[in-house]
């Protein structure tokens, strides 16, 4: 009989848990934490990593994990301004997060598998990829790997970029010689005493190096290949998937704006006389965007008029914009030859 | 007790001591390895040698032999060990030359001579190895790169990529087969009595290049010349033998820090002469040259050997800097090995074993020499 009525209980308790979020207002809890205290709190840095997360003397941040930041604090909150940056170190980010202390990790965080389940975090869709790229002295004339034969590659001893340069040249049949030093300094010093030819490393890392510490940019190109890639994802704590759906959207809708090619500039005009139903339903004109998420309609052109599509983000934090100068490649549209892309709104 | 009953007392005494050392020392090794085993197991970290076999996937700077990213880790070692061998018979030979030029300049009358030699052993011997071959790297590869490579006449070239030299249009082994030619030709004719040492060296050289040429024309592919001419293509220079600039630098730091210390050693030997020895040879109308040769070395080299002996030791041993320059001496691959593999003590066990072959065979060799120079009846 006990036995009988601890199954009854059980099983109550079950549907009530599985009746729950039918019956709920399918808005997140984090979104409302962020509502009730009118601010996002978002990962910043311990200093600069440049074009992701920089920050000047005034403590201004910029870069494309805060540009992504305040694009979901405008989805949420209406204002960019009201993203609210805490510093983190890389190994302080996520008890940072389980704790509290920020709402979401958006910086340069790889979606591995250990984070995924040990670590309990939910990834959100990856809106960038990053992988081992080469840098070469501009004066080579060349702008693929194809074009290193005979040339001599300089990469850190023991790591996993080793293996992919040597692995890469190997599958292209380019001949080379690979000198690999154990220490940062002196690989780049060997670098740019010309010692070598190209140098591998983590594509923004060199992005970082050409344009902030080679004191000629515009001598050494990145070349186009990708040796490997690490999918960057936003991070978010475990149990909240309303949450995830959110950021999943601001997402899309950033890629969705390029793709249609809603901009900051022509965002009103496009909202005020959609060119087809696809728009008019992001901007908010058709109604049903924001209702689903339990937020406003037209959060998808506020964010787009105060940050930009994701390629204006690219752009001015990665790309032509931005002392980087870093080319699109992966982190392009499907349709322009990259890896990204959005669900389908409907 | 009898003297017979207290030696027999006293050689079981020793008996026992040396067993309980023996036993001893067996006991630490064997709980140092079993400790291990146990640590790397419950860590669930593989432990053994079959690693050996897999494939590498990274590639460094210098090889002998040809190489390529699929070798297995155990042809990657040998290559270390084959690099480090040949860096260190060639700082040894360099710098035993220049030691004994230095080392007798020290040993010179001329006060021009004398404090140039002094000059040269203190700046070369107090600063650490290091740092010196830090410093020479880093004046390499600020030389030109090799389009603007310095020339020598159109067949070899200096750049801050290496030095390209003209060679044999033959593959290693046949350049193994000529080297061994050549070492034959030097004990067949280095024996002959009846010859004058100039007239030895001669007959030598000239053999000696006889050999290689006709080796090179056997061996050479038919449709190209036996003569390799490295020629700038592309991003580097292709035929001619290459050597890389970090084996420059590197022959470079440790022939002139060894040859200090060599020229001390050959200083100190040169001073143990006694002077009435060469003032005899004076006396008998000796040239200055012909009392070097005759007298003073033979004299000096019973005292050098010994400590020549260990700066050839240390030199094999300072190839192992190699790593803070990229050049792939044996422990730079092993380091790399480590990291990439994860196999950390049985690495640092073939890297250990290595050194001790190498050393131990130097250190014996040294050992024969010394037998062969003693004076007999001393």
């Amino acid at each position: 009989m006990a036995t009988n009525i601890a199954k009854i209980a059980c099983a109550v308790a079950f549907a009530a848990g599985v009746a729950a979020p039918v019956t709920a207002a399918a808005k997140s809890s984090t979104v409302t934490a962020i509502e009730e205290r009118g601010t996002l709190l978002c990962s910043g840095h311990n200093g600069s990593y440049f074009g992701f997360v920089e920050v000047n003397d005034k403590n201004e941040w910029k870069g494309l994990d805060i540009d992504m930041c305040r694009a979901l604090t405008t989805a949420i909150l209406g204002d960019p301004d009201k993203a609210q940056i805490v510093p983190l170190s890389w190994a302080q980010r996520f008890p940072a997060l389980q704790s509290g202390d920020v709402d979401v990790i958006i910086k340069a965080t790889g979606w591995t598998m250990g984070r995924d389940t040990e670590v309990g975090l939910q990834f959100s869709l990856p809106y960038f990829f990053g992988g081992t790229q080469f840098m070469a002295h501009g004066d080579l004339g060349i702008t693929e790997a194809k074009e290193l034969d005979g040339g001599t590659i300089c990469v850190e001893a023991g790591t996993t970029i080793e293996r992919l340069a040597g692995n890469y040249l190997k599958t292209l049949g380019i001949e080379h010689t690979m000198v690999s030093y154990e220490k940062a300094s002196e690989l780049r010093a060997a670098y740019l005493a010309n010692r070598c030819d190209a140098f591998a490393a983590w594509g923004p890392f060199l992005a970082v190096l050409r344009a902030t510490e080679l004191e000629k940019p515009d001598a050494h190109i990145i070349l186009s290949d990708q040796l490997s890639n690490e999918p960057i994802a936003a991070a978010m704590r475990q149990g909240d998937e309303e949450f995830v759906d959110m950021v999943n959207w601001m997402i899309a809708a950033l890629l969705i704006a390029e793709e249609e090619g809603v901009t900051s500039a022509n965002v009103e005009e496009m909202a005020s006389n959609p060119p087809n139903p696809k728009i008019a339903r992001l901007l908010g004109v058709d109604p049903g965007m924001g209702e689903r998420l339990g937020i406003r309609d037209t959060w998808a052109k506020e964010m787009i008029a105060a940050t930009g599509n994701f390629g204006e983000i690219y752009d001015r934090n990665l790309g032509e914009g931005s002392p980087y100068k870093l080319e699109r490649g992966l982190n392009n549209l499907w349709s322009h030859g990259g890896v990204l892309y959005a669900p389908i709104l409907d | 007790m009898d003297a017979a009953a207290l030696k027999l007392r006293r050689s079981r005494r020793d008996m026992l001591v040396q067993t309980l050392l023996v036993v001893f020392v067996v006991l630490v090794i064997w709980v140092a390895i079993s400790t291990a085993h146990t640590n790397l197991t419950e860590l669930n970290m593989t432990s053994g040698f079959g690693f050996l076999e897999r494939a590498t996937g990274w590639s460094y700077s210098f090889s002998l032999i040809d190489r390529s990213i699929d070798d297995s880790y155990s042809k990657t070692l040998l290559i270390g060990f084959l690099n480090t061998l040949f860096l260190g018979l060639i700082c040894i030979v360099l710098s035993t030359i220049l030691g004994f030029a230095i080392g007798t300049a020290r040993d010179a009358r001329q006060l021009g001579l004398n404090s140039l030699a002094t000059v040269y052993i203190q700046i070369f011997r107090n600063l650490p190895l290091i740092l010196q071959l830090v410093f020479w790297y880093a004046v390499l590869i600020h030389m030109p790169g090799p389009r603007q490579a310095f020339t020598m006449g159109e067949v070899a070239f200096l750049s801050n990529r290496g030095l390209m030299l003209p060679g044999f249009n033959v593959s290693p082994t046949v350049v193994l087969a000529m080297f061994a030619a050549v070492v034959l030709l030097a004990v067949v004719i280095f024996r002959q009595k009846s010859l004058q040492p100039v007239q030895k060296l001669l007959l030598w050289l000239v053999s000696g290049s006889g050999a290689m040429l006709l080796l090179a024309w056997i061996f050479a592919p038919a449709d190209s010349s036996i003569f390799s001419i490295p020629a700038q293509q592309g991003l580097r220079f292709r035929g001619g033998i290459g050597v890389p600039i970090e084996l420059v630098a590197m022959i470079l730091a440790i022939t002139l820090y060894g040859s200090a210390y060599i020229a001390e050693v050959v200083r100190g030997g040169l001073n143990e002469v006694p002077s009435g020895l060469t003032e005899a040879g004076k006396a008998l109308g000796l040239s200055s040259r012909a009392i070097w040769f005759h007298v003073k070395v033979p004299m000096a080299l019973r005292t050098i050997m010994p400590p020549l002996g260990n700066q050839w030791i240390f030199i094999m041993k300072a190839t192992t800097l190699g790593v803070a320059i990229g050049f792939s001496d044996l422990f730079y691959i092993v380091s790399t090995s480590i990291t990439q593999s994860g196999q950390t003590l049985e690495l640092m066990g073939l890297l250990m074993l290595s050194f001790l072959l190498i050393n131990y065979s130097l250190a014996q060799l040294v050992n024969f020499m010394n037998a062969r120079l003693a004076l007999k009846g001393h």
